[in-house]
């Protein structure tokens, strides 16, 4: 993953350190792929980014490197009116120049001290190192007044959008977003802790489906039907679903193995569920050599689609509070049953992973095609192979039922949440974006 | 069904005593007055580190004090504490003021009798051999040591069988050179063994993949007579790591323990150990520190025949010691632990808990003002927070520390080292507990002060507790002192030292308050 980028990265010294090249270079692409590379790893190096709250930054960090990038081109169109309270970007001065790159490398640079603001010494000291970098490569024979302009045109339009975003309701994530005060619900079928982490015995950001969408017309949006209605009776469906789960573990495969493991994704040790998605967009940029105005718009529908996502599955997951497999499980077929992999810390239905991959899934075809065969690279430093696909819904699919053979869904859950993804994305493709 | 917010606010409320509630002991800061004058200083490379090892450097059997000090020069405390009375330091120049330290450990390397001191870095590490006197000079090329140039912050050793040197285990953070994208570049820890003929070590080993680690140690967790190296490592900056546990057999390269063989996958920001049998069933409980969660990790199943397999349960949440947000001070945000070390603060015969605190470096989701934790045992093998009661609770920037008697009245002292801030000693001045006794092993030959052996006291209840000797874990520091033990009412203590060659010493009953030297074929004698 990122090989170009890196590359580029390590010639930016010896760019800089030569004569000065002659007229103005288009390094968009460079610009965007570097620091979408420091993205994923401040995601996966900051503790509050738990999947929502990753999906919200990579939302409005690509609606501003879209919406810097519209603002100087003659094929994007800006999203103001089409996206819930995105302003209109500052209207440019007539006739002034201005250097893409430096507008760019301006509004990601801010969006991404925003968004990252809380990141440890590492991720900071590894963000100003790279900001310096970045804006000597983007001001090399620029001149200082366009410069000047340009900086302070893609600060400015990054800073309108952040201001907006401060009003969505995710804005503020406190104790790693688990809640100081939460009751349980105290029903057979309800959620329980699932785990002996002391944090976690409150479930993660029970109030994100409150937040404001991007998309989306209002938070009823995307309904989807109850689970299977509990029951503990043998002949029930719902008995049925959770034995689904304890047999597909008794006899897991090593390619289901290894499918539950590649797109487990968990926070603080992945570039997280939809970052491992934005990885697989900079894979495909890099392969096909992208223009920047189709990665900016990938990207951009990318990350509403998984924002909005995760915001309908938060409001469903707290709505039906439903208990996941392990406790079920544990409590009625085998109390020493464990999934493989780590259950994470809120209500099973419906899957997080389904939504946002359905969703992603749904954009991502619209945009790229069907077929579109594609590698998927994103987790090779951590020693799990690349996977090829022949298309988004592959992959979607196979994303959901993971967290089948991973043991910590019902198969309702995946089933229905990719449902509710393709809705979300449906929403997202309605969005025009070019002129 | 108690909402969280309310728990959480019974949780910081001074709860009534309960029947079986440890004694509190008190403790007294007494960092100006004892002349301990010391920060562990520095930035990004200095954000971890700041161990300190104690051991006696000048034979008057009075701990001394070596602290690291990142950027600034490490420095020697020498301590001129009267028996039972205030803690009293003086700095003092003994060839170790060099900068870039992050840690240190004491042990006899070339068995002289002498304690020497290992320095670990951001550069190249160091052995510094013991002169006497608490003057100590580099003797890293005559050991044939080569200290290599990474960013250390961890250390272990131990003597493999018939070695006349200990081997030596140095784990490794982060490739420093990465300034914007270190992650994933951790640097592979490294086995420095000693040459077949003893005259020094082979080219280190590299323990390949390294994962960042922040702790290691030698353990003979399954009790099987041959230590393996336990290595926590910090998730923050690998990339398909864990936390790692080593076969070291001598004579063999070293090895990773697999799945197959029962080791279980665990990441966590893993960033010290410490190590004790809890449960009196001789295998050692252990406890990792963490952010926003620590573990406590006991043996899933000791089989009735045959060996455990490396499968633990964490027990923390049950135990009372996740330690997870401060307990006092109003900061809510998860707390960051640093050092970890069991003692016996209040000599009631049960293991108690300290844990250094602190902000890795302005991270805003984590707690800034994160007092410290001194956890002490209960009975029913649960804890109970004493920070704050006791007088420790500092909300400084801890990494290093230790528990450790400065004073020789049985009663174990405290010391935080704390990064751009002034370092921290507590005396204990509980008064009227429990009895105690402390044990000096000695061996002749190499291993003088028998690293491997295991202690074991029998209790009046009939249980037996178990302690390996041991050099390594903790946060980048360690102590070699002899060890100390409460004895609650009892006035004399039944022991046995199981010795590292395999020899079972007898069963003796020694006298209690007092110090004893123990050594193998020899009886008892006050220290």
């Amino acid at each position: 993953m990122f090989k170009g980028f890196a590359a580029t990265l390590a010639v930016v010294s010896c760019i800089l350190a030569g004569s000065a090249q002659a007229g103005p270079r288009d390094d968009r692409a460079e610009v965007l792929g570097t620091w979408y590379r420091m993205i994923l790893e401040l995601v996966r190096h900051t503790p509050t980014q738990t999947p929502p709250v990753a999906s919200r930054a990579f939302a409005y960090t690509a609606l501003i490197a879209y919406e810097a990038t519209a603002s100087g081109s003659n094929r994007l169109q800006s999203l103001a009116g089409q996206v819930n309270a995105l302003p209109p970007a500052p209207p440019r001065e007539d006739g002034a120049t201005y250097d893409e790159d430096v507008v760019l490398n301006a509004a990601l640079a801010l969006a991404v001290e925003v968004y990252f603001a809380n990141t440890g010494p590492t991720g900071q000291r590894a963000k100003a190192a790279l900001s310096k970098q970045l804006g000597a490569l983007t001001a090399e024979g620029v001149d200082a007044e366009t410069l000047a302009r340009s900086q302070a045109y893609g600060e400015t339009l990054a800073r309108a959008i952040i201001a907006a975003s401060e009003t969505d309701g995710g804005a503020v994530i406190e104790n790693m977003g688990f809640p100081m005060t939460y009751t349980l619900g105290g029903e057979p079928q309800d959620w329980v802790p699932t785990n002996l982490i002391q944090l976690q015995q409150a479930p993660l950001l029970p109030h994100w489906g409150k937040n404001r969408p991007f998309t989306l017309p209002d938070g009823e949006a995307c309904p989807l039907p109850p689970p299977p209605a509990y029951s503990e009776d043998p002949s029930s469906e719902f008995y049925k679903q959770a034995m689904e789960v304890y047999e597909v573990s008794k006899s897991l495969t090593d390619e289901q193995k290894i499918i539950a493991r590649f797109w487990s994704d968990d926070p603080m040790l992945s570039p997280t569920p939809p970052g491992h998605w934005v990885a697989i967009i900079f894979q495909i940029a890099e392969r096909d050599a992208m223009p920047i105005e189709e990665q900016v718009n990938a990207l951009v529908r990318l990350g509403m689609a998984v924002s909005d996502g995760f915001i309908v599955n938060c409001r469903d997951k707290y709505k039906y509070d439903l208990l996941r497999p392990v406790t079920y499980i544990n409590r009625l077929i085998d109390p020493k049953w464990q999934p493989l992999l780590i259950t994470p810390p809120f209500p099973e239905y419906p899957s997080g992973h389904s939504t946002q991959s359905g969703a992603v899934a749904q954009v991502l075809t619209a945009v790229f095609g069907d077929p579109f065969p594609f590698t998927d690279s994103t987790h090779e430093a951590d020693g799990l192979a690349p996977r090829d696909f022949p298309d988004f819904w592959t992959a979607a699919n196979e994303a959901g039922i993971s967290r089948l053979y991973g043991g910590i869904h019902f198969r309702a859950a995946i089933d229905l949440g990719l449902d509710q993804g393709a809705c979300v994305g449906d929403y997202v493709n309605a969005l025009r974006t070019w002129k | 069904m108690i909402p969280m917010r309310a728990a959480l606010l019974l949780a910081l409320l001074p709860l009534p005593a309960l029947a079986q509630d440890p004694a509190i002991a008190p403790f007294a800061e007494e960092t100006g007055p004892a002349g301990f004058s010391h920060s562990f200083t520095g930035e990004w490379e200095f954000m971890v580190g700041g161990g300190t090892a104690v051991f006696d450097c000048n034979a008057d059997s009075r701990p001394d004090i070596f602290a690291a000090g990142g950027t600034a020069p490490a420095a020697l405390f020498v301590n001129d504490s009267t028996p039972a009375g205030p803690l009293s330091f003086t700095r003092q120049a003994a060839g170790l003021e060099e900068t870039s330290v992050s840690g240190a450990y004491p042990l006899d390397i070339d068995g002289d009798g002498i304690l020497d001191l290992a320095l670990l870095r951001v550069g190249p590490d160091r052995l510094m051999r013991g002169l006497g006197n608490c003057q100590f000079e580099d003797a890293s090329a005559t050991w044939g040591f080569d200290g290599l140039d990474l960013w250390s912050t961890a250390f272990a050793a131990t003597w493999e069988q018939g070695a006349t040197l200990p081997s030596l285990a140095i784990g490794t953070y982060i490739d420093r050179a990465q300034e914007a994208f270190p992650w994933g570049n951790c640097t592979p820890n490294h086995l420095y063994r000693p040459k077949a003929d003893g005259s020094g070590y082979d080219a280190p080993l590299p323990l390949e993949p390294g994962f960042c680690a922040l702790s290691i140690l030698f353990t003979d967790w399954d009790r099987q007579g041959t230590p393996d190296l336990r290595v926590s490592n910090d998730r923050e900056y690998y990339k398909g790591g864990q936390e790692q546990l080593w076969h070291v057999e001598p004579g063999q390269p070293p090895r990773l323990f697999t799945e197959q063989e029962g080791w279980q996958r665990l990441r966590i920001w893993g960033m010290g150990i410490a190590q004790e049998d809890l449960n009196f069933d001789g295998f050692p409980e252990f406890f990792l520190t963490s952010m926003a969660d620590n573990k406590l990790q006991t043996l899933a199943e000791i089989p009735a025949k045959g060996v455990p397999l490396p499968r633990y349960r964490d027990i923390a949440l049950k135990s009372g010691v996740t330690a997870h947000r401060p307990y006092t001070g109003g900061d809510l945000r998860p707390s960051t632990a640093w050092h970890a070390q069991f003692g016996d603060v209040n000599n009631d015969g049960l293991s108690d808990l300290y844990v250094v605190k602190g902000n890795v470096w302005a991270m805003p989701d984590f707690a800034k003002d994160d007092p410290n934790n001194l956890l002490l045992g209960r009975p029913d093998g649960t804890f109970l927070e004493s920070g704050d009661t006791a007088g420790v609770a500092s909300m400084a920037q801890g990494r290093g520390g230790a528990l450790v008697d400065l004073n020789a009245d049985g009663l174990l002292d405290m010391i935080a080292i704390n990064r751009n801030e002034p370092s921290q000693l507590w005396r204990n001045t509980a008064t009227g507990l429990g009895n105690w006794i402390a044990l000096d092993l000695a061996m002749p030959g190499p291993n003088r002060n028998a690293i491997g052996a295991w202690i074991e006291l029998r209790r009046p209840d009939g249980r037996i507790m178990q302690r390996e000797v041991q050099v390594g874990g903790g946060h980048v520091g360690g102590i070699l002192v002899p060890h100390h033990f409460g004895l609650g009412p009892a006035t004399s203590a039944e022991i046995r030292i199981l010795w590292p060659d395999g020899t079972v010493g007898p069963w003796q009953t020694l006298a209690a308050n007092a110090a004893w030297r123990l050594e193998p074929g020899r009886d008892p004698a006050p220290n």
